[in-house]
């Protein structure tokens, strides 16, 4: 994937676009737990997360390298 | 004894000591959470080398807030604000790249729409709409003079905000969290309580007028806080987002009964002051099984499911008993008034029903997947007032700006941005002029707090620790001001100043002549959005807001009558309960105006919410033309009289009442319709009711007998 892309003649930084399709993925992951209840076998939601999120975002990241 | 009094009598020196501390620590909990996103913010925007590391600390402050929620819920809509303010900004400068005089025009119309944009909505929605605006400002105005560097500008502006809206959102959700979902469930249950509480306790007969006045009050507080919370908790809580869809159909079902309930007692009420003691009698004897099938424990905790069967039960038992209670009756008006009310517990007992299961199903640990039908909260807005505060904010932006141009004024785009922010913010505010006065002086007192820190601790301090160690306790002090409700706005005013004018930047300059400059220019510029705010005054509280709320409450009715029946009744019921609200908020208490709004508010209430049942059952039924032409005309008279109230139109809806009840009793198939054109009627010829004033002085002799 390359590092930047031209978004109607501005460049963009893929990381940004990652950025944007991770939170995308979360909010999709979040739907799902809230609507099952998965939250409820978590200790601390916002924690776990945030820490799903690093995870998501790291991993899409990658993709650059 | 005496001693054991007084033991009673003064507190636990122990319980003073750790209710202040368990006070306190809330306070400093917000403190701390606020300086860690305030400072987290400043050391990222600095090390991503952004230009403006303190417009993302400013950011920080604006969204800060107490409950976690609340800050999600304010930068999930200042982020969408943002953004739309920064298009309306490429899109102003692209179109006047040349000319500053229409330049200044469009950015001014911008702000204004915006700021009307935000008097229409309650919440943070209205939010959104105040940073629009504000942000167009920030990124068209500092690149007046090179209107090629916008796209830099905003991609800047853009950043700083959206980082400080992550770094902020994310310490709040993660470090601590003071959660709105608890309240939001606690408020939930006390409604229900309430209300099973309520109901339960009159089923023994009559309700004096003042209690069902302070029960409506009580009901309509329960129905807005309820849809208020929800809107923010959803931001903070992913199982609270699941069961929004539940949660505002708990809220709508909450007001449907709690209509027919009070129609009910209206009805009661005034059979039993016509002397018709029998009829009402035999209603309140109908009604006992309710009452008896919500006697169970539900204070304890006990789940709501344990009523369902029992109000099964009980609608079975008034089905067995109700033919003998009619039979008891004698005389055609009697029986007549019976089955008006039979037909009301009939309906109430249905709607209780339905709002039980869906508390029940809130409770339900696990959500059942069937998706809840959609409904919407819907509120009252009143587009004249938006029209006063786009033309108030518009003009102080146009004079700004004209001063501007023609004084060339090097720090103009300074004192219009924050003139941009405070005419936005406080055009929902009840007494903006005294808010933004407060805000004013603690702007001023926060910036001078912030000439000493930078001009005489910064200038010996090196390095990132250093400047936190050396701004905190500065902005300690407006932190913890935020947190009294006294001194709130100074509080704000305090740290915004504070923030602002810091500029922290990397590398850090020190100038004292342009600081000065800048300085008088925010306090000019706050000063004229207090000034708009004098000449223009808001519509919030006054005598002609009031009239316009009160005509438009009365025009309820006419869209109970006429407008389309999908979804009108949830429609009817939410923009009721929102105007009602608005009303309360703005009148003193038990003042005449409050009175008699209240008065308005509930026959309001009664006849359209019988009107929509007319109307729906009119669909249904099938009679002749004839009837239905009078049925028609009938509901057509009552909404010309509730848009125009006098006392020809009372005298001519009184008889097209009476002639429809006339015709529809002469017809068997029209016998459903007869029962709610029965209840209108008797709200018609109420004498204790809003529209008393528009009756004949002597009432028609027979038309009273005839009626009860």
């Amino acid at each position: 994937m390359p590092r930047e892309i031209a978004l109607g003649d501005a460049l963009v930084p893929g990381l940004l676009l990652l950025f944007v399709v991770s939170l995308a993925l979360l909010w999709l992951i979040d739907w799902l737990a809230g609507r099952f209840g998965l939250y409820r076998m978590v200790w601390h939601p916002p924690v776990f997360r945030l820490a799903l999120f690093v995870c998501v975002f790291g991993g899409l990241a990658l993709l650059l390298l | 004894m005496s001693v054991n009094a007084a033991a009673i009598a003064t507190p636990n020196s122990r319980t003073v000591v750790l209710d202040t501390l368990r006070d306190e620590t809330g306070v400093w909990l917000f403190v701390f959470k606020t300086l860690l996103a305030f400072y987290l913010t400043g050391w990222l925007a600095m090390r991503f080398s952004l230009a403006q590391p303190s417009t993302a600390m400013l950011t920080v402050i604006i969204v800060a807030n107490r409950q976690s929620g609340m800050v999600l819920a304010k930068s999930f809509y200042r982020a969408i604000g943002t953004l739309a303010g920064a298009v309306a900004a490429f899109v102003i400068v692209g179109l006047f790249p040349q000319q500053r005089e229409l330049f200044l025009l469009a950015l001014s119309l911008w702000i204004g729409l915006c700021a009307g944009g935000a008097t229409l909505y309650r919440n943070f929605k209205s939010y959104a709409f105040v940073l629009g605006g504000y942000t167009a400002a920030i990124i068209a105005l500092p690149v007046i003079n090179h209107p090629p560097a916008v796209f830099d500008s905003a991609v800047a502006r853009i950043s700083e905000v959206l980082l400080a809206l992550i770094v902020s959102g994310a310490v709040n959700d993660v470090v601590l969290p003071s959660r709105m979902r608890d309240v939001l469930r606690r408020t939930a249950r006390a409604q229900f309580a309430h209300f099973i509480g309520f109901v339960q306790g009159s089923t023994g007969g009559s309700i004096p007028r003042d209690v069902m006045e302070n029960a409506h009050l009580r009901f309509v507080r329960d129905a807005v806080t309820l849809e208020d919370l929800r809107s923010s908790v959803i931001f903070e809580d992913a199982e609270a987002r699941a069961r929004s869809g539940h949660l505002q159909l708990f809220n709508q079902r909450f007001m449907a009964a709690s209509t027919s309930f009070q129609s009910l007692h209206h009805l009661i009420n005034r059979l039993q002051r016509n002397g018709q003691t029998a009829s009402a009698k035999a209603i309140i004897e109908l009604y006992g099984p309710i009452g008896a099938a919500l006697d169970a424990p539900i204070e304890a905790g006990a789940a709501a499911a344990i009523l369902l069967p029992r109000l099964i039960a009980a609608r079975k038992t008034m089905a067995t008993r109700a033919p003998q209670l009619r039979h008891s009756l004698t005389g055609p008006n009697a029986v007549r008034d019976f089955d008006t009310g039979a037909s009301l517990l009939l309906r109430f007992s249905e709607e209780l029903h339905a709002y039980v299961e869906s508390a029940a199903s809130l409770q339900a640990p696990r959500l059942l997947l069937r998706s809840p039908e959609r409904v919407n909260f819907e509120r009252g807005n009143d587009f004249a007032s938006a029209g006063l505060a786009v033309f108030r904010t518009t003009l102080t932006m146009l004079v700004l700006g004209f001063f501007w141009i023609d004084s060339a004024w090097p720090t103009g785009a300074s004192a219009m941005l924050i003139a941009t922010i405070f005419a936005g913010l406080f055009a929902t505010a009840p007494d903006p002029v005294r808010a933004t006065r407060s805000v004013l002086l603690g702007y001023a007192i926060g910036m001078s707090a912030g000439f000493f820190c930078v001009f005489f601790v910064l200038t010996r301090m090196d390095g990132y620790g250093l400047l936190v160690a050396g701004t905190a306790p500065f902005l300690m002090v407006g932190l913890m001001a935020l947190m009294r409700p006294l001194i709130a706005s100074y509080g704000l005013g305090y740290c915004m100043g504070f923030a602002y004018i810091l500029a922290v930047k990397n590398p850090m300059v020190f100038d004292p002549s342009s600081f000065l400059n800048d300085v008088i220019a925010q306090l000019i510029g706050l000063s004229s959005a207090a000034i708009a705010f004098i000449v223009v005054p808001p519509a919030i509280g006054s005598h002609w807001l009031r009239r316009r709320q009160l005509e438009r409450l009365r025009r309820q009715v006419t869209l109970a009558a006429e407008a389309p029946l999908a979804g009108l009744r949830q429609r009817f019921e939410s923009v009721n309960h929102d105007l009602f609200s608005q009303v309360v908020a703005q009148t003193a208490p038990g003042s005449a105006d409050s009175r008699a709004l209240i008065a308005w508010a509930l026959a309001v209430h009664e006849t359209g919410g019988a009107l929509i049942a007319l109307r729906q059952d009119r669909l249904t039924h099938r009679m002749p033309a004839e009837v239905d032409q009078c049925i028609a005309l009938a509901i057509n008279a009552l909404a010309r009289f509730y848009e125009r109230p006098d006392s020809a139109g009372y005298a001519r809806t009184r008889d097209a009442v009476s002639n429809a009840i006339d015709r529809a009793s002469a017809e068997p198939s029209a016998r459903p319709l007869l029962d709610h054109l029965h209840l209108i009627r008797l709200a018609l010829l109420d004498g204790e009711s809003a529209i008393a004033d528009y009756m004949p002085e002597t009432p028609a002799a027979q038309e009273l007998t005839h009626a009860s």
